[in-house]
Formats: C-alpha cells, structure tokens, sequence
C-alpha cells in the first residue's frame, strides 16, 4: 500500500519507469485496489480503453489494383506512341517527295544546275539526231521546188478553162 | 520467354515490396490512428489524415529503408500531418480546429456519468502538446526517447510536460471527486 502511493506519487511527477507505469496498470486493473487510490482507476482504465481503438476502416493499399490499372494503361499508352510515330513519319514524308530533284541512272541528283545542263546536252543531242534523220526530206523539197512553176502552168489552165465555159454560157 | 520469366520476377517483387510495406507501415496504422484523432480531435478528420500519410510513405517507400526506427518516424511524419493541417484550416477558416473542440453541454455532461469518459474529454482539453505525451506514454506506453524524437523535443522537455499532463488530470479528478461528494452531501 504505501508502496502503490510512492509509486503515484512517482507516476504523477513524470518519473516512472515504463514498468513502473505497467505495475501500476496491473494493480489498478485488480479488485484490490486501496480505497484512497479508487478515483484513479478510471484514468488507467481509459489508457487501457483508448489502446483498444482501431482505424474506422482498415487502411489498405490495394497494390494489385494499382498494378492493373497499370497494366491496361502500358500497352494503350505505347500504341498510342506507336500511332504517332506513324502518323509523324507520314506527315515528314509527303512534303519530302514534292521536293525538286531528278533521277539519271539511277542515281537521285539534287544540283539543279547540273540537271539544267544534262538536260540541255541531251536535247541537243536529240535535235542533232533528229536533223540527221531528217536529211532524205531535203531531197522532197528540191523536189517541190522545182515542180512548182509546173503546178502553176497547171493552175493556170484551169482557171482558163473555167473561164472559157463561162464565155460559152 | 525470358520476358515472360521477367514479367513475372517483377510481379513477384512489387508483391514483396507491398507486403514488406504492409508490415513496414500498416501495422502501425492503429497507432497512427489513435495519435492522429488525439491532436485532430475528429476520427473522421484522424482516418484521412492516415489514409494521406500511407499514400504519401508509399511513394517515398524507398527512404524507410535507411529508417532505424519505422515507428518513430511514421509517428513523427503523423504528428507533423496533423499539426500542418490544423495550420492550414486556421488560415482558411479562421477558426482554428483546436478551438472548434467544444466542452461537452450539461445535458452531455449528464450523459457522461462515468468518470472514464470525463477523464477521456479532460485528456482532449490539454495542449496539444501535453496530450499527445501523455497518450503516447500512457496508451502506447513509448519510451521518453522515442517521444523526444517523435515531438522535436529534448528528453527532459518530454519529462516536464509529462509530468504537468498528469498533474493537470489529477487535479481535475480530485476536483471531479470533490463536486461529487458535495452532490452527495447536499
């Protein structure tokens, strides 16, 4: 008994042992409790109570949810990426073929100055060869030439003529 | 193949790591509780603010493994939750969360008949900071050093503001007593 009260005494100056406390706890938490110590028995009864309470709800982290969610979200989130890539590339691509340049055998030439003058040397070799080819019609001509001042006699004629038939009507 | 044996080391080790962090933080959620609802004073206010910190310990999961002690320092990172939303809500409101804690009405008072609820709400009517000692003390029984750690606070500066909390509750009992010997004399 006069221990208890020395170790109140202690217990309400903040110098007891924690096993102390538990002593304590121990003693009020029997049926002898001394008559003077009775008040307190509510207060180490509270602490005993209150140890008791628990969160509302339990505190959870659903992890495996969590990584479903992620699941679905990775491969949606990578073919979108995949979708937009392709679309990028598409969209790079079509202004790139409206660009100016020539093929000669089989190579891609961007030096429209070069292309200009290749160009320009294989048209005339073009017109050189069609002036060759052309040559034999030279000879037609001569040809016309010099039938004409006897398609003109003709002409001459038969104008003539008509004119004749007029007179005779 | 060997992506698929990758897949599933990697479920396995988010499983491990859940579950060390089950056991890391989650165990103490109850703890976490009791202390949150003692500086907030609402169990509702107290659940979410747990809810918070879990969430916010998950992400920084990687830090507790450089923690000594895990208890202490979710208790810690609790405290200063709580003390951070009361701040916030006394900027917002105006009307601070400490002082929203009414003293219990007379027909409340009647209800209380029992002096283990009256001890329960003069416990909840000391400074934040003397409740929270000398629940951490006397409900979860903690030692002075991890209390010290816990508070901010030295060793010595927990001793007297222990002492005082108990103090303070004993003289409200022996007040208590005295009104119902007078009751009973009257």
């Amino acid at each position: 008994m006069e221990m208890m009260n020395e170790l109140l005494e202690k217990y309400f100056r903040g110098e007891t042992s924690l096993i102390e406390e538990k002593e304590l706890k121990q003693y009020f938490s029997t049926a002898n409790v001394a008559p003077e110590h009775e008040i307190y028995r509510s207060l180490f009864e509270v602490f005993e109570l209150e140890l008791k309470e628990t969160a509302i709800s339990p505190v959870i982290i659903d992890l495996s949810k969590k990584s479903k969610i992620r699941r679905i979200w990775v491969p949606a989130f990578a073919l979108t990426g995949i979708a937009a890539i392709l679309i990028l590339l598409l969209w790079v691509q079509i202004p790139a073929s409206t660009e100016n340049y020539a093929v000669i055998r089989g190579n891609r030439i961007d030096n429209t100055e070069y292309v200009q003058q290749y160009t320009v040397k294989k048209l005339n070799k073009v017109n050189r060869i069609l002036a060759r080819s052309m040559e034999p019609m030279k000879s037609f001509n001569n040809v016309r030439k010099n039938i004409e001042p006897l398609q003109n006699l003709l002409d001459r004629r038969k104008i003539n003529d008509e004119q004749n038939k007029l007179q005779f009507k | 193949m060997s992506d698929v044996r990758y897949s599933t080391f990697l479920r396995h080790y988010k499983c491990m790591e859940s579950t060390q962090f089950n056991t890391q933080i989650l165990n103490h959620s109850d703890k976490l509780f009791r202390l949150a609802k003692s500086i907030l004073r609402n169990a509702d206010a107290a659940q979410d603010a747990v809810q918070e910190l879990i969430m916010k310990l998950w992400e920084k999961r990687s830090i507790l493994d450089e923690v000594e002690n895990i208890q202490a320092f979710t208790m810690r990172s609790m405290r200063n939750l709580c003390l951070d939303t009361i701040r916030k809500n006394r900027d917002e409101d105006e009307l601070p969360v400490e002082f929203e804690y009414v003293e219990p009405n007379p027909y409340q008072q009647t209800e209380q008949k029992d002096l283990a609820s009256k001890i329960r709400s003069m416990i909840d009517n000391l400074p934040e900071l003397q409740r929270t000692i000398i629940r951490m003390r006397d409900v979860e029984e903690m030692d002075i050093s991890e209390i010290a750690y816990i508070t901010l606070l030295t060793e010595n500066a927990v001793s007297v503001n222990l002492s005082r909390a108990r103090q303070k509750i004993r003289d409200q009992i022996l007040n208590e007593q005295k009104k119902v010997e007078e009751t009973v004399w009257k």
